[in-house]
């Protein structure tokens, strides 16, 4: 699904370079849930941005689902954005003017379904995210939990094959955290691969494999066991996985 | 995707309203100062009968004397001597031939409620009706043996056949004035060509105001003596009385030739060459001019019909539409560059640098729209109190379809070219860093 080979992005001004990956590997399979940590500054980010086609890199190989992405062009990276990806964001990142439909909506226009299909889907991710009821509220009328599941519904609406999460129980208090958490483990149950950096320990013990990055590289995998997916920590304890 | 983005410009209007509304009221004042100065320009400088303005020519000849004549220099002497006008009446040139000059004169309606009312008119021949298109509410013009015979028939305006004779159809009634009894033939429709082109040259309102109400024939109001209501310009000896203007060389009558098509026109220069080439034979003229033949449009350009004033007002509102723009550019930008975040967001959904620039360019356009519906009625307003001047303005202070479309136009227009620089800033943002700012 997602492949990155000696991948290597460089910020540079004109005092300093500062090298944000370098010789970076991974490879994701299709179905996976993935949970990418380190400590801050480590690039955890910008390999996220660039898995979700919002930075450029400067060398190395990036494939996303058998597409290599090198040298193509805004539209098609936007394209290719739109069809295969879905995004939340720690912040949410609704749109504050638009209802929960419309918001949905946004994905769904650029990729030109028909206002049937349209409403079909939104429908059918709001639902998935129980807020079925309130499409037409505003973010600001939800909590941070339920605005977090609008931007999970936005991200599921177009199918998208991988998902990328940046931190996305970071704004969240613990119990709405484990509602997201525990609805992020549907989605990838259902089928959609996921990609998701987290600060929390515990969080990325509930994934499938654990990413480590330190300095720009991936420095350890972590394999967890198939049934540590389940949300027990005495389960995962049992396995002898670190909390 | 136009519509969606349509109505997201809707919305975005509702979104920092002070700020919307500063940029609406911005562009609307700017859109109704030149709006209103274009129409103005418009109604001046507009062709009034478009259908057959190439067909209309006014020939222009010198007959001055030799004295005060530097060869080469053209006469500013613009309208024909009375034996000229006879002579055009007669050359059976073209398809339609006609001779104006303005009167003035005194109805008497014979009504105990109305004394004599002093009017002004033309005297001039039948064919001057259907060159002009004029318009009739009751009856027709005068038959071309009418002319002959100096008939005392008369065409009223619908304006004083409704003060002399009420709402009916005055058709066959008589009236009492200039001294005679003359039988109404016919009631013009609204009629009130601005620039009033068939004589631009009057003593009754000028160029653009004043309304004509009484048309006899041409040689009805020669039979009565009547005096041209509008300038002379005599350069030789005349003999006293009326007789005598009428076989002098002073210019005092308008003339048009309708031709049955613009290529015609070289045929009657040729025309027009002769008759001069003859009448030096009889050593009526003695200068040697170019005879010239102007149509519609050349006649009120030779005419300066539009003032130099009024181009001079329109560059100088359309420079202040270009500053309203500026300010428009400056608040558009701080609407957009509030609008980072979201731009990030979509893009991250799936929406190019162009969807965006499109998206932007659009709701600049909405309120471009907002401007243009604010700005016509501004603009209306500013024309209305124009009109109240003067019955000059009164006349031209009309906005047609045509300005109320260029209204929109440009008002839309100024607003896209505002937009140009934020909607180009708001496609510049990284996508990331505004993702992770939120």
């Amino acid at each position: 699904m997602l492949h990155m080979k000696n991948l290597s992005k460089v910020y540079r001004t004109h005092m300093i370079e500062t090298h944000a990956l370098r010789g970076f590997d991974i490879h994701v399979k299709e179905g996976e849930f993935v949970t990418v940590t380190g400590p801050s500054g480590s690039g955890k980010t910008t390999f996220l941005n660039i898995a979700g086609l919002l930075e450029e890199f400067n060398g190395g190989e990036y494939l996303l689902d058998g597409v290599n992405v090198h040298g193509l062009d805004d539209n098609a990276r936007s394209k290719l954005r739109n069809e295969k990806l879905g995004f939340i964001f720690q912040g949410f990142n609704l749109i504050p003017d638009l209802n929960l439909f419309d918001n949905v909506d946004v994905p769904l226009r650029y990729r030109g379904f028909p206002a049937a299909e349209r409403k079909r889907r939104i429908e059918q991710a709001l639902t998935q995210v129980g807020l079925a009821s309130r499409m037409r509220h505003y973010p600001a009328e939800l909590s941070g939990g339920q605005q977090q599941r609008v931007a999970i519904a936005r991200a599921l609406a177009g199918s998208p094959r991988l998902l990328l999460a940046d931190e996305p129980t970071g704004n969240l208090d613990t119990h709405m955290a484990r509602g997201v958490m525990e609805l992020l483990e549907e989605i990838n149950a259902a089928g959609t691969t996921i990609l998701m950096v987290t600060h929390d320990p515990e969080l990325a013990t509930r994934a499938q494999r654990n990413v480590h990055i330190i300095d720009g590289q991936v420095s350890d995998l972590v394999r967890k066991m198939p049934t540590l997916f389940a949300h027990d920590a005495n389960a995962a304890a049992a396995a002898g996985n670190p909390a | 995707m136009f519509q969606y983005y349509f109505m997201l410009g809707l919305r975005s209007l509702r979104r920092n309203p002070v700020l919307t509304g500063l940029m609406v009221l911005t562009l609307a004042v700017g859109v109704a100062a030149a709006i209103s100065t274009l129409t103005i320009l418009h109604m001046m400088s507009g062709n009034p009968i478009p259908e057959k303005s190439n067909r209309l020519l006014v020939p222009l000849i010198d007959n001055g004397p030799l004295s005060r004549y530097t060869p080469g220099e053209m006469p500013e002497d613009n309208q024909l001597s009375y034996r000229d006008a006879v002579n055009f009446l007669q050359s059976g040139q073209g398809v339609r031939r006609t001779a104006v000059f303005g009167i003035v004169g005194g109805i008497e309606p014979g009504r105990s409620d109305l004394g004599t009312l002093q009017v002004d008119g033309l005297a001039t021949t039948s064919d001057y009706f259907p060159m002009f298109q004029v318009p009739f509410l009751h009856g027709n013009a005068w038959a071309a043996e009418q002319d002959k015979a100096t008939a005392n028939v008369v065409v009223l305006s619908r304006r004083m056949s409704e003060k002399v004779f009420g709402k009916e159809n005055p058709v066959g009634r008589h009236v009492r004035m200039l001294n005679e009894d003359f039988e109404v033939i016919g009631v013009l429709g609204e009629w009130n060509p601005v620039p009033r082109y068939t004589h631009l040259i009057n003593g009754n309102g000028g160029t653009m105001g004043g309304k004509d109400d009484i048309f006899i024939p041409f040689q009805t109001a020669i039979r009565l003596h009547l005096n041209n209501s509008g300038s002379m310009t005599c350069n030789g000896d005349v003999t006293p009385g009326y007789q005598g203007i009428l076989d002098s060389e002073c210019t005092w009558i308008q003339f048009w030739f309708e031709m049955k098509s613009a290529a015609d026109r070289v045929r009657l220069q040729d025309y027009l060459d002769g008759y001069t080439r003859e009448q030096h034979r009889f050593s009526r003229f003695v200068r040697q001019n170019v005879n010239r033949l102007f149509d519609v449009m050349q006649w009120m350009d030779h005419l300066h019909v539009v003032s130099e004033d009024g181009p001079i007002s329109t560059w100088l509102a359309f420079g202040f539409l270009l500053l309203c723009l500026v300010n428009t550019v400056g608040l558009l930008l701080a609407k957009f560059s509030v609008r980072a975040g979201e731009v990030g967001v979509r893009r991250a959904l799936g929406a190019s640098r162009a969807e965006v620039f499109k998206q932007f360019l659009i709701e600049a356009a909405v309120v471009g729209l907002a401007g243009g519906i604010l700005g016509l009625a501004f603009s209306s307003a500013a024309l209305w109190l124009l009109g109240r001047q003067s019955e000059r303005y009164a006349a031209l202070a009309h906005m047609d379809w045509s300005m109320l479309a260029a209204t929109f136009v440009l008002a839309i227009a100024a607003s896209v070219l505002a937009g140009l620089l934020p909607t180009w800033r708001a496609c510049q943002v990284t996508p990331a860093m505004q993702l992770k700012s939120q």
